[in-house]
């Protein structure tokens, strides 16, 4: 490379502002995982490489899915300066309500208006359960990390007495219960439902006024305040949307496993929180991107694919993810010092 | 930019550690395997008995998944495992209905499935082995109907059970098989059925409570041996382990497994649930290394009651081998 178009680049890096220049560290941080992984991806037998054969490659993004919907609403969270530790057992009851009301209600109308009406039920259970942890954090003022632990406990044992501790099983046959799963269980809807609801979420942080509001409250809530914003509205939403995207997780899960499951989503919570600090969202709040979420499931997506493409202990597997997320935290860290 | 070299670095170093591919003249069979969850013994133990065997076998290189308990993990493995087209899948299902339709993509993929000791929802696999809970819950309530005639000269006395996690297969058919036999005798009363979640900590609690409020106990029957273990130490720490007997299931070898409880008199008898994982690759070699054979669609490997007369001899046999 010769000597100016290194230094057009320096001056176009220069002239980038914080978050555009972490966006593209940590796009720079995928691509590289990217391609190491097509680097040391084995080959099938007629030579072809495995990690991109394109059913592997969304086989990573439905993997991610999942996880990937519950972190878009915990960026938010985490941008009010807050946590939300109650959205893994939030899955585990959404997964739970809609596979109790499809198997529970014999000669609903249509199949379409029953299956509508299951998931409608499961996800106002989850977005009441989200709004009141949002409204005890914001008229209560009491710490999001207490208010959420006792969500996180108490909505586990609301599951589990639902089904009286039992998984409730959908099974493979003409039902209604069945006919959810097979539409669900899809890869492309799955995949699609994660892309749509990236894209909504992407716009109401860096398009709306709302998103400003989330921004501003985490940055600096007292300062907020004075300037008049709408705190107490804003965190009530926030873990609103939290508990409504946990929700909306649970359906796919439900239809993904075939059964809802009071058991599911152990430490879900911690994944997503995972996924949105390797994202470069600052845990004090006020700072991080959707984009950077995204990119965060995508690195721990990629990199879980490529190690177990590779026959690579699962407890080393582990070890490495600990050390990516040291890393992450790293890079932001040096860029902040930077400036 | 200095992190992200080191980042690049630090996974460059990931062929080094990654674990498979031998490259020798001899035709190499790659088989993987999909285990529900490590943390328990009996898996471990499946494990560690499944790595020894196919290691023997020489030609085998062996993968092991561990899915943590968790189906989505689970189902995950096992996709990735179809990528890598593997001679062989052995998947021992975490859940019955969350793994039926993975699997049957295996089979699409005509790849050879062995689902190990839990069967799934629709037959998406190329032969079963595993064990019959409903015959240990049997086994079981035949050895107390029999303890409780020698106690009292005839079928009558008070009986704990202890359930294991509820809806799951093993504990829903080990309270069945027992509950067949006992249901005859009406003087043989279960005076109380506590859950406790297959986890030991949980069963001396539970069994706590029920020793304060049941001032005559017979049997203990505890779903599987930690359990039975758990209602042991509770009874001890009051003073009544002698009053009553303590049985449990699943029979594992080692130091800390059910066999040697019964050898050191705090079980009065175990049922070993067999690891399946002998048959499993006495089956898994032939339809390697055979084209032509075809395996029966199930087998069954039959459990097995240890005592304190055999259980020092199988104690030896289960933990030498170790």
């Amino acid at each position: 490379m010769s000597i100016p178009v290194i230094r057009s680049f320096i001056s176009f890096w220069e002239r980038m502002n914080g978050q555009k220049q972490d966006a593209v560290k940590s796009l720079g941080a995928l691509a590289v995982i990217f391609i190491l992984a097509v680097l040391v991806s084995p080959t099938t037998a007629t030579g072809s490489n495995i990690f991109l054969q394109l059913g592997n490659l969304t086989d990573v993004l439905r993997q991610g899915s999942i996880v990937g919907i519950i972190s878009l609403a915990m960026t938010f969270v985490i941008l009010t300066g807050g946590i939300d530790l109650s959205v893994g057992s939030i899955l585990a009851l959404s997964t739970t309500v809609v596979a109790l009301v499809l198997t529970r209600w014999q000669h609903g109308p249509s199949y379409p208006l029953e299956i509508a009406t299951a998931i409608f039920i499961a996800l106002l259970v989850s977005t009441t359960s989200g709004a009141l942890s949002g409204a005890i954090i914001a008229v209560f003022d009491v710490q999001p990390f207490v208010v959420t632990l006792a969500g996180m406990i108490g909505i586990r044992g609301l599951a589990k007495w639902l089904s009286n501790n039992a998984n409730v099983d959908v099974g493979f046959g003409q039902d209604v219960a069945s006919t959810f799963a097979a539409i669900f269980r899809g890869k492309t809807i799955t995949i699609a439902c994660y892309a749509i609801l990236a894209a909504v979420f992407y716009i109401l942080l860096s398009r709306t006024i709302f998103g400003r509001y989330v921004r501003a409250v985490g940055d600096n809530e007292r300062a907020a305040l004075y300037a008049g914003l709408p705190i107490r509205r804003v965190k009530l939403w926030v873990y609103s949307l939290s508990g409504l995207l946990a929700g909306f997780a649970g359906v796919l899960y439900a239809a993904e496993n075939h059964q809802g499951n009071p058991n599911a989503g152990v430490g879900y919570e911690l994944d997503a929180i995972a996924a949105v600090v390797i994202g470069g969202t600052r845990l004090s709040g006020g700072k991080g991107t959707i984009a950077g979420t995204i990119i965060g499931t995508l690195m721990i997506g990629v990199l879980t694919n490529m190690l177990r493409l590779n026959n690579v202990d699962s407890n080393v597997e582990m070890m490495i993810k600990g050390g990516i997320i040291l890393l992450a935290v790293a890079l932001q860290k040096q860029g902040r010092q930077a400036r | 930019m200095k992190s992200l070299r080191v980042l690049a670095t630090l996974l460059l170093a990931l062929p080094a550690i990654s674990c498979n591919r031998t490259t020798s003249g001899k035709r190499q069979f790659f088989v993987a395997f999909s285990q529900a969850n490590n943390a328990e013994p009996y898996r471990a133990a499946q494990n560690e008995l499944m790595t020894r065997l196919f290691t023997q076998a020489g030609d085998v290189n062996l993968v092991i998944a561990d899915a943590q308990q968790d189906n989505s993990k689970q189902i995950a493995q096992v996709e990735t495992f179809i990528r890598q087209h593997p001679d062989l899948l052995i998947v021992a299902p975490n859940e019955r209905a969350a793994l039926t339709a993975v699997m049957g993509e295996a089979m699409e993929q005509k790849i050879p499935v062995i689902c190990l000791e839990r069967d799934i929802l629709q037959p998406n696999y190329t032969t079963l082995v595993h064990s019959d809970n409903i015959v240990i819950g049997r086994m079981a309530g035949e050895f107390i109907r029999d303890y409780l005639i020698g106690k009292y000269k005839q079928p009558k006395g008070n009986v704990v059970e202890i359930h294991g996690l509820l809806g799951v297969e093993a504990a829903i058919n080990r309270h069945k098989g027992a509950t067949d036999v006992l249901a005859a005798y009406p003087n043989i009363k279960v005076i109380a059925d506590p859950v406790a979640d297959w986890i030991q900590a949980r069963a001396k609690d539970r069994m706590t409570e029920v020793l304060r409020g049941q001032s005559s106990i017979d049997v203990v029957y505890a779903h599987n041996d930690p359990m039975a273990v758990g209602a042991y130490l509770a009874a001890k720490e009051l003073g009544r382990e002698h009053e009553m007997i303590f049985v449990g299931v699943d029979g594992l070898g080692g130091p800390a497994g059910g066999i040697k409880k019964v050898a050191d008199g705090i079980l009065a008898a175990t049922f070993v649930y067999p690891l399946c994982v002998d048959k499993t690759v006495e089956i898994a070699l032939q339809m390697l290394r055979n084209p032509s054979f075809h395996p029966a669609r199930e087998y069954t490997v039959a459990p097995q009651l240890v005592t304190p007369q055999n259980a020092a001899e199988l104690y030896k046999q289960t933990t030498l081998t170790q």
